[in-house]
Order: structure tokens, then sequence, then C-alpha cells
């Protein structure tokens, strides 16, 4: 429902059969030479954080050299073109994901949430993290932008959580508050319409705009005037209620005085593609054009699920994913699914290619980026989260030097990196989640 | 509305003056033979010292088990379950431990009666399903929810959990969004912008209809929002490449041949016709004469290019808003001349108002409704008023959430009653997942619902009414994971997962429908086929696509443990899981959670190349001389294994990669299996623990919160009731229904 550009000459018939939607749909829209960014030294970089279950085989992600010219390892051979703007951190662990005594064994349940927060998620059907890396850039970095940040999976959520937790702990990887989970959504044709709204024509979303603005408004009214009597925490719920009210008046706002670019929006997508790397471009592409627009500036994706059973015919190897990560040791199932893992780095490269082909103030939007990759688990066949296949791509505007190997001293806690990684984007803070000091990156 | 206050929910019926103290029991030497059957068969592990399972239960009184319920209810479990003392260690007379359990029971009965604890549930939001629901009774509008608002999180199994339907911005945003979209819709506003929906027929997520007397062809049941021109883009091929061939397909709409088209792989019939608004059902049939032979359960034969896909977009332009079924239920008045207008609005939005918010529409909440209504008037006529004010109603607080209030001036801890209009709320998102009709609400306004008469008469009336196919999609389909047919890894067709997940909700829905006794869903003599199903199965002599009941009279496809869906989700993408199958029956049929694999699980110590073992049998068996993993899967694994006569699709076989396969094991409480018949067996001289867990699942979504131990005491009493009902399905629903937990709150702490 968010409009942020003038001039967007949509036309009316969206795309015809869903199977020949074809990628990048994007490009076609966005006017090469329109840089967003006016001007030259934008401080806020784009972030993007993508989760991807099951850990990897470490042996053949991590390269052996370290330090500037490291070769580049078996699994993430793809990103060599990438050199100079990515870094391969080494050695960080996740020790709150795993599991106490008393409830031990659901390292999957508890991977993704630990990710960007590095707190513990805690037992019991509610749940409680605390709030994540992107969102604590969000929360200073992403509140002039009409999308604070945009939550993004590839997989519908699933009934199977189990070990006693909440669900959101596998569903999401971003939480707004220690009990606030962001919904991830996976169809592009939503996450499209809130990048661009619905409305034939200028006039017509700015009508729509402004009902949205009174209903908002009015809404406001009607809570304060909700004379009934409910419990405590009922009460609780409809303060975060109105609070969440107050936040989409604000977006709303946002959007209408977001500046006009010479943008043309293009056809909508029509629901979810059938293949995976389709719909992953297509999930990537919607996150470069939210970032050159200046729609959002964070985002975050999960490629799976942890314990997911998605098969990834494109990779070459026909067995489950989460199945393929249980390899027993064996060398030849290690091969597997190092070959999964490999495939999905490859998906990466197209994301990287993507920003750096996209002109953005004095360079391009990889410039301008800070994206991080990696998993809450580290061999899938042990469920261990030390150490972490983790790595880092973009320059985060000129803040991060590029084409290093970097090893840490062993079991670094990955917040100590999150941490660190903070100070270079510009939201300075004491400590994040079990950080226990920063390092030099 | 008036309160029932209830400070001491039932009669007390023990004294609590005979409980004794409670640790000193078990020093005493007369110890009692509840004290004996502990220290003979259960202190050795679960004492202070050793705490195996977090569990002492040598310094606890087993006569006087309610102060320590939670601990207590916790064995009751294990022991009801035949899961304890575990095999290997001295096991007494199932009579005997069946004894014990009793009496332990009825102890916690007697406390419960006397502490009686109905619990909460925390503040309700519509979920995405209830959503769908209610627009489609509150409209009569049919919208995809899914594509509208994100999906819920779930927790215990369901996505009605109140404590996880959080609220956070990207929802509001997609309320205000979802609102404004579907009063459009609903009023046929003139601004609707073009949509595009595809339909895909054959593999993955095509409608399951094929037109009558036809080779094949899709059905499509769409909504059009306006009366207008629509675009149709209709593609050939059977998912078959490089195939030049075309094909002649008839459109027809509402039965009516309207067109004549070509369709082949490489052509797309592209074409565009004039449609009425609302509903309606489109086919388009493959009217080809096919010279290959062909079978009559594809949707398109497999050597045809019949039409596979069809896209509809638009309306490309309108010429009004037509005559739609949600624009009749809403515009029931229509004014003639300008001062009618406004009493008509007040009339439409009172009407829709009351049945959106479960309760009649104060003055505060019509003065709202009625300034957009103003607005929307003043900027482009009555309907966009009434669409305005629709859309408003649509994100009040009053209508996303389910509010219960507290009564003023009740001390924190203390039991009351909800209202009746809260009642019937919970009613019918129990039963309908959406709002309550005219006729529970009038009920409910004259304050009529909380009479035990006449909340069973419409508790019947309801699930009597077609409505309650909720149940069936929603419980069932999540408590028996139908939702994840159409997503199972292993390799299936489209078409097939339908049929599974088909047979297996029209099986739950007969016990619904004829209020049979539950215990056929293990063991029903019969069964829902279409031909497809029915080939899977080796049921000879059934034709067509349509779904009907048959006689079973093959033993191993008996109920649950022999239909595919249940088969397909306990499979991984290349073989069947015999942990995953077990650990399913565990939790969702005999209650008790299969407990997680230890951090750091060490590598199996499988040698790789030719001395792999082979059989899914003889993979688990190599796991098992691991002793950490063997103390569990001992559990899971013998479940699982029975049934590997069935494959990872559900299809029958006697041999797995060569070896002959082998279905024989031991349950842990010693009973011996072997194959899927002895299982179900087994499962059945256990029916109580059947019962009380569907009992409890039950439970957990009717009331929209986790079960507690404090519950336990009113389940076994709904079970026990059930049981001189023959387990009837109602039996179970109205004795949720009549719960404590269902009528009744505790008023929480810091409350007003």
């Amino acid at each position: 429902m968010f409009i942020t550009k003038k001039h967007l000459s949509r036309r009316t018939v969206l795309r015809g059969l869903g199977a020949s939607l074809s990628l990048p749909f994007l490009d076609s829209m966005m006017p090469a030479q329109t840089a967003l960014s006016k001007t030259a030294a934008n401080p806020k970089s784009r972030l993007m954080c993508i989760y991807v279950p099951h850990g990897a085989i470490m042996g053949k992600w991590t390269p052996a050299a370290e330090g500037k010219g490291f070769e580049f390892s078996e699994i993430l051979k793809p990103l060599e073109p990438f050199r100079d703007y990515l870094n391969v951190v080494s050695d960080l662990a996740h020790p709150m994901a795993g599991g106490e005594n008393s409830d031990a064994g659901a390292d999957h349940q508890r991977s993704a949430a630990v990710f960007l927060s590095g707190v513990h998620p805690e037992k019991g059907v509610e749940a409680h993290v605390g709030r994540t890396f992107d969102q604590a850039y969000a929360d200073r970095m992403g509140q002039d932008t009409p999308l604070p940040s945009l939550e993004l999976s590839i997989e519908d959520v699933s009934l199977s959580c189990g070990a006693g937790l909440a669900c959101a702990y596998m569903n999401t990887i971003s939480w707004k508050t220690a009990s606030t989970p962001l919904p991830m959504e996976n169809n592009p044709q939503v996450v499209f319409e809130r990048l661009f709204g619905d409305g034939r024509n200028d006039a017509e979303r700015a009508a729509r705009r402004t009902q949205a603005s009174s209903i908002l408004d009015s809404l406001q009214g009607e809570i304060a005037s909700l004379k009934k009597q409910l419990p405590a925490s009922d009460r609780t719920r409809l303060a975060e209620y109105l609070d969440d009210v107050r936040e989409i008046e604000r977006r709303i706002q946002k959007a209408a005085t977001a500046a006009p670019a010479g943008l043309t929006v293009p056809d909508a997508p029509v629901g979810i593609p059938d293949s995976f790397s389709d719909h992953l471009k297509l999930m990537f592409d919607l996150q470069v054009l939210a970032y050159k627009a200046e729609i959002t500036r964070v985002s975050t994706l999960m490629l799976a699920r942890e314990t997911s059973t998605v098969v990834y015919p494109e990779s070459g190897i026909r067995s489950g994913f989460h199945s393929t990560s249980h390899h027993s040791d064996v060398a030849e199932n290690m091969d597997k699914f190092a070959q999964i893992n490999r495939y999905h780095i490859s998906q990466l490269a197209y994301l990287l290619k993507k920003l750096q082909s996209t002109p953005d103030g004095d360079g391009n939007l990889l410039d301008h980026s800070l994206v991080l990759y990696g998993s809450g688990i580290s061999d899938g066949n042990k469920h261990n989260h030390d150490p972490l296949p983790v790595l880092l791509a973009g320059g985060a505007s000129g803040q991060i030097l590029g084409g290093r190997h970097l090893r840490y001293s062993k079991h670094t806690q990955m917040s100590n990196l999150l941490l660190s990684m903070l100070d270079k984007l510009g939201v300075p803070m004491d400590k994040f989640g079990d950080s226990t000091g920063k390092l030099e990156i | 509305m008036k309160r029932w206050i209830i400070t001491g929910m039932l009669a007390v019926l023990a004294g609590s003056g005979s409980y004794g103290p409670t640790a000193a029991v078990a020093q005493t030497g007369t110890a009692s033979p509840e004290r004996a059957f502990l220290n003979q068969y259960c202190v050795t592990c679960h004492n202070a010292r050793a705490r195996t399972g977090g569990l002492a239960l040598d310094s606890l009184d087993p006569a006087h088990p309610g102060e320590n319920a939670e601990t207590w209810e916790k064995a009751v479990r294990k022991l009801r379950a035949g899961m304890m003392p575990p095999s290997g260690a001295p096991r007494p007379d199932r009579s005997v431990t069946d004894g014990f359990t009793a009496k332990l029971e009825a102890e916690l009965d007697r406390w419960a009666d006397a502490h009686p604890n109905p619990g909460s549930t925390a503040l309700h939001r519509l979920n995405r399903n209830e959503y769908a629901r209610v627009i489609r009774d509150l409209l009569s509008l049919d919208v995809d929810v899914s594509k509208l608002l994100p999906a819920d999180d779930s927790a215990e199994g369901f996505d009605n959990v109140a404590d996880v339907l959080r609220i956070s911005p990207s929802l509001m945003d997609r309320y205000v969004s979802a609102a404004a979209q579907i009063s459009r819709l609903a009023v046929g506003d003139a601004s609707i912008g073009a949509a595009t929906a595809t339909y895909r027929s054959a593999s993955g997520d095509g409608a399951g209809e094929i037109p009558l007397g036809t080779f094949g062809g899709l059905v499509v049941h769409h909504n059009f929002p306006l009366d207008g021109k629509y675009s149709f883009k209709v593609r050939g091929g059977g998912g078959v490449p490089y195939d030049n061939r075309v094909s002649k397909v008839e459109v027809t709409v509402n039965g009516e041949p309207v067109k004549v088209v070509e369709v082949g792989y490489y052509v797309t019939a592209d074409f565009q016709l004039d449609m009425t608004a609302g509903p309606q059902t489109l086919g388009f049939a493959l009217i080809d004469k096919d010279p290959q032979p062909i079978a009559t359960t594809w949707k398109v034969p497999p050597n045809s290019v019949g039409p596979t896909t069809v896209a509809i977009a638009g309306p490309l332009s309108s010429t009004g808003p037509g005559d739609t079924p949600s624009r009749r239920r809403i515009f029931i008045c229509k004014p003639q001349s300008a001062s009618e207008e406004l009493p008509c609005a007040k009339k439409i939005l009172s009407t829709l108002a009351r049945r959106a918010y479960r309760a009649p529409a104060t003055d505060d909440d019509l003065e709202i409704l009625l300034g957009f209504y103003q607005r929307g008037r003043n900027a482009s006529g009555f309907d966009t008023g009434i669409q305005s004010g629709i859309e408003r109603m649509l994100v009040s607080p009053r209508f996303v959430f389910r509010f219960e209030e507290e009564p003023a001036g009740l001390a924190a801890g203390a039991i009351f009653r909800v209202d009746d209009l809260e009642l019937a709320s919970r009613l019918s998102f129990f039963l309908w997942s959406s709002i309550p009709d005219d006729e529970l609400l009038n009920l409910a306004v004259q304050g009529k619902l909380k009479d035990p008469a006449i909340l069973e008469q419409q508790t019947l009336r309801m699930l009597n009414d077609p409505r309650s196919d909720a149940l069936v999609k929603n419980f069932a389909g999540q408590w028996l994971y139908l939702r994840e047919v159409k997503t199972a890894p292993a390799p299936v067709n489209g078409e097939l997962r339908r049929a599974f997940e088909r047979e297996t909700e029209m099986l739950f829905q007969s016990i619904l429908r004829e209020n049979r006794n539950v215990l056929d869903l293990l063991n029903a003599d019969y069964t829902f086929v279409n031909e497809r199903l029915a080939r899977h199965y080796g049921i000879p002599n059934i034709y067509g696509d349509h779904f009907r009941r048959v006689a079973i009279k093959d033993e191993a496809r008996r109920g649950l443990l022999g239909q595919g869906s249940f088969l397909l989700v306990t499979s991984v993408a290349d073989r069947t899981s015999p942990v995953a199958r077990g650990k399913w029956i565990l939790e969702n049929l005999l209650g008790t959670a299969a407990p997680v694999p230890p951090p750091n699980v060490p590598a199996l110590e499988e040698s790789a190349g030719k001395n792999e073992p082979r059989s899914v049998r003889q993979q688990m068996e190599f796991h098992r001389r691991n002793a950490v993993c063997a103390s569990c899967h001992k559990i899971m694994d013998p479940i699982g294994l029975s049934l590997e006569n069935f494959d990872l699709v559900g299809k029958w076989r006697d041999a797995d990669q060569g070896v002959v396969i082998d279905a024989s094991g031991e349950l842990v409480d010693g009973t011996k299996l072997n194959g899927v018949a002895s299982l179900r067996k087994a499962l059945l001289s256990r029916s109580d623990v059947f019962v009380t867990t569907m009992t409890e699942k039950l439970m957990t979504y009717g009331i929209g919160r986790s079960v507690h131990y404090y519950d336990q005491p009113t389940i076994r009493s709904i079970v026990r009731n059930a049981v001189q009902n023959d387990y009837r399905f109602s039996s179970i629903i109205l004795g949720i229904v009549k719960s404590g937990p269902f009528q009744m709150r505790v008023k929480g702490s810091g409350g007003a």
C-alpha cells in the first residue's frame, strides 16, 4: 500500500501465464542510469541478512589461507568474481543456540532465532528471544523510509516446530522486540504490493492513502475509548496494536512525501514461481528494487526453514535438504551436501551481480550495501553451532574492506561480529546479545 | 449483560482435612499398596538423586497427589500410554498398572473438583483461515486470503492458539490493505483494478474437477468482481515440452458453450469475454478425439496437449457492479431519494457491524462507521459510502480481536463465567472457525445461551451445519497433518496428493456428520476413493474422478494407518522414515511427546561403500547400535517399522531394496508387532489413550490455548462420559463445550 514514486504507469493487464514468468522481470523498469541516492556520500548503507539452515560442510566452505589473496574453497567458488567485495569470516560460534540440560536437542528449533539475536530462545508457547541485528539497524537507520524493513522467505510456515518451543523461532530470523517476531512473506506478489501499493493512477493512490490515514487516525480514537474491563495482558496487547497503528500511519505519511525519481513500476509478479531459483531471484530482484527506490534499507531473507525437506533438482542432488545434511560423515554424502551448499552460494552470486550492476550515488548498490550470509548451525550432521559458516559481502559505503578471509580466535561469539558491524553501520552499541567484545573487521 | 460469578465452581467433594503430611509416608513402615508399587517399579530411576527424566517420585505421596498434580499427571500419562516402566525393567501386569493409575487419577480428579482451575486464554486475534471464513459469512465473498494476510504462527500444532497470534506493523499494514480490497470487491467498486489469477490442471495445484463427458480439461471457479471485459489465456501441453500438436478446447460459462479455441504447448489461446459479476464456473474441455488410450482420471490425458493452464485477468473495462451475492447480502435497502440515504446506511452498517463485532453495535460504533460512510458518500455516492464504512469496520479492534471482559470487583484468581455473547463467539469459532449466525447471536443477546439445554441444542445444530467443515479443514487438517500433504517431499503427483488429503478429510467428515465412534478413525471398515486412489491402493472396478464410499476388503487399509495422507507426510524425499512414523503416532495418537535427540548427536559409525546396509530396517538397526540413540529409538522405531509394508507414498510392498519386508517388532510395553494390523490392534487396546489424545487436541483447538496438567481431570471426565456414548463424536464436542475451560476464566492478577 505504499507508493513512493510518482509517474507510476502500471499497465492494467498483469502478467499472463504464470509459467511464462521470465526473470529478471524487474530489469525493464529500472532506468539504467537513474541514481536514486541523490547525494554522493550517502551514509546509510543497505543491510541484507540471509539465513540458510542446516549449516555447511565446513571443510569445503572454509578457505585454507587467511587474509588477502586466499584461494576460494569448493563451496564459495561461485563468489570469486566478487572477491574484492567479500569477507569470509571464520571461527564464529553461537553458544546461545545450544540446549541446556533440561531441554537439550532443540538445535534446529533455536538456530534461526539465535542467528541475528545472540539470545537463547526460551522454552514455552510464547516466544522470547531478543531484538535482532537487522532491527537494531532499522530502528536507527530505517525510520525515514516508508518501510523500516522487509522480511522475506522462500518457504511458507509449517506446523512442525516441536520441542515445546514457539514456532516463530523457526518461521523468522527477524525480531522487532524480544517477543515480537516479524512474519516473513514468501509470496512475491504480496511483497510487490507492499512496495508499490494498488491503485490505477496517481489520483487513486493518493485517495487510498488519505483513506488509510483517516482509518488509522480514527482507530486510535476507538482504541482509546474502548471502555472494556480487560485482563491486564489483553490491555498490553491492545497497546501494542495501537503502536502498530501509529507505525503504519507514520509509514503512510512517509510514502506520501517520498521523493519522485522517474521510476516506472513493472507488472506485478503473479503468485509464487514453481522453481526455487526463479522464486529466489524474484525475491532478490524485489529487494534490490526496494533498495534502489529507497522504499527500505533493511531486509532479511530465509532460504529455507530449519529441517526443511525441500529438494533442489537444479543442484543435481535429488534427496531432501535436511536428510542430505545428515551426512553421517560419509565422504560421498558430504559431497552431496556440499553440492547443495554450493548451489545456494551460486544463487547468492546472482544477488551480488545484481547489486553491483545497479548504479547508486557515486558507485553501485553493492558498494553501499552490507550483505550477511550464514547459518546458525555448523555441521548439519551434529547440530552444533561452532564454527559457523558466515560471510560478508558489500562495501557498506566504504566502511568495510573486502577480499579477505578473516579468522578470529576459536569459539568467538558471532554476536561480537554483529556488534562490530553495528559500529561500522553507524549504530554503535556497548553490547549485543551474548557479545563479549568487538572485533577488528 | 448479566454475569454469573462462580467462586466455588463445584461442590467440594473431599474434605481437605483428611490430607496428611506428604513426605513422611515414604518412611513409615506401613507402606500403602501405591507406595509399594512406586518403590518396586519406579523409584529406582525416579528418585531425588537420579531424577531420571527430571522426575523424583520417592518423596511424593501417592495417596495425596493433588498437591503435586503437575508431576503426577506426567506419571499418569506415561503409565496410560504403556511407556513405563521401560522395556527391560521389571514390569507389573497391565491390570496392576491400570489399577494404580486409576487410583492416582481418582485422587487427582477429587483434588481438582475441590480446587477448580479453568485457566485463561490470551486475547484472540482472527487468524488467516478464520478471517477468510468470516469474510465469506459476513459479506458472501470468497477471497484468496493467502494473498492478503501473512501466514500465522502456530503452537501446539494449531494456528489458533491465542498466545502466538501476535500483531506486528506488517500485519497491521496487511489488515488495512485487505480491508480496502475486500470492501471494494464486496460492493463492486468501479475503481477495482485488474488482477490476474492462474489455474493449473494435472499435477500441482489444479482444481480437482474435470468437465463431464469430455476427454479431459479443467473446471475453474472464479469470482468476477465487476460486469465487464476479461482476458483469458489458455495454454496446453500436459507438461510435455517440444510437442507441436494443437488441440481443440471448448470454453463453457456455467455450462453454456461460448467458444472453441485451439491450444498447444506452443499455442496459447488468447481471447476476451464479457462476464457478469460474481462467482462463475468455467469449463475448458478437450473435445479432440485422441487416438491414444486415455486414462480417465488424468485431468489431461498424458499423451494429449489439452488445456493445462488458464489465466484470467481483468476487468479490462467494466459496465457496472452487477448483481452479486455480496451486493445482495450488503444492500438490504436501496435509497430512492437523498433523504432515505442516511437511514438506509444506518441500517446496512448496523446489521453488518452486529455480525462482524459479534454483538449489537453501540452508538459509538455506529458513529465511527457512519463518519466513514459520509466521507465516501460525499466523494463518490452512496455505494462508495457503504464501501468506506465496511472498510473501517474490517480494521476495528472489535472485529480483529475477540475481547472477553473481566467482571469488575472480582479478586484476582476468582473464577467467572464468560458472558453469553463471548460464549457464542467461543462456540462459533470452535465449530465454524467463524462468526456466530443470527440464531446463535439472538440467543446470546437474550441471555439464553448459558442454559445447558439450549447450549447443547445449538452445539448439535452447528455440528450439523455445513459450516462445521471448518473442523475438518482446520482441526483435522492440522491434527492429522493434512495441510502438509500438498508439500510433503516424497515424489507424488498433485492429483494423488489431493486424493490422499480428500480421503482422510472424508473419513473424518463421515465421523463428524454421522456422529460415529471416533475409533473409526483408526478402524473404519470403509473409506473414500476415486479411480486414481483406488488404483494406488489396488482396489478394482472404481472409475471416474469423483470420490465414493467403498467397503474395505484389505485389512491393511483400514483407518488412518493405511491411508496415503499419513504415510506420505511421515516419509522423507527418497524413503520411508520409521522414526517419523513412530514419532508421529506417539505424539498425535498417543499424546506422548517423543524425546528430542541429545545435543551434538554423535555421527553414526557408518562405513562407506559396499558394506552399507540396504533396507530402511537395516539402516535403523545400525542406528540403534549407539546406546544413546537406542534408548529413545527403541520406543519409536518398532511402531514405524511395523508399517514398512507401506512405501514412502503409501503403496503396498513386500520388499524394500530387494530385502523382504520384516514388519515385526515389540512395543515398549512388550506387545508383539507384525505389520499394520497388529499395530492398529495395539492402539485399539489402549483406545482410552487415543480418545484422550484426540480430546486434548480438540480442547487445545477449541479453547485456543495449551492444555495444562490442571486440565487433565476435565479431559478425563469428558472421555469417561464419551465412553458411555460409544465415543460418539458429538459426545466429545459436547463435553468440551460444557467444560469449565470452555465456559469459565480465571481473573488475572493486575486486572482492573
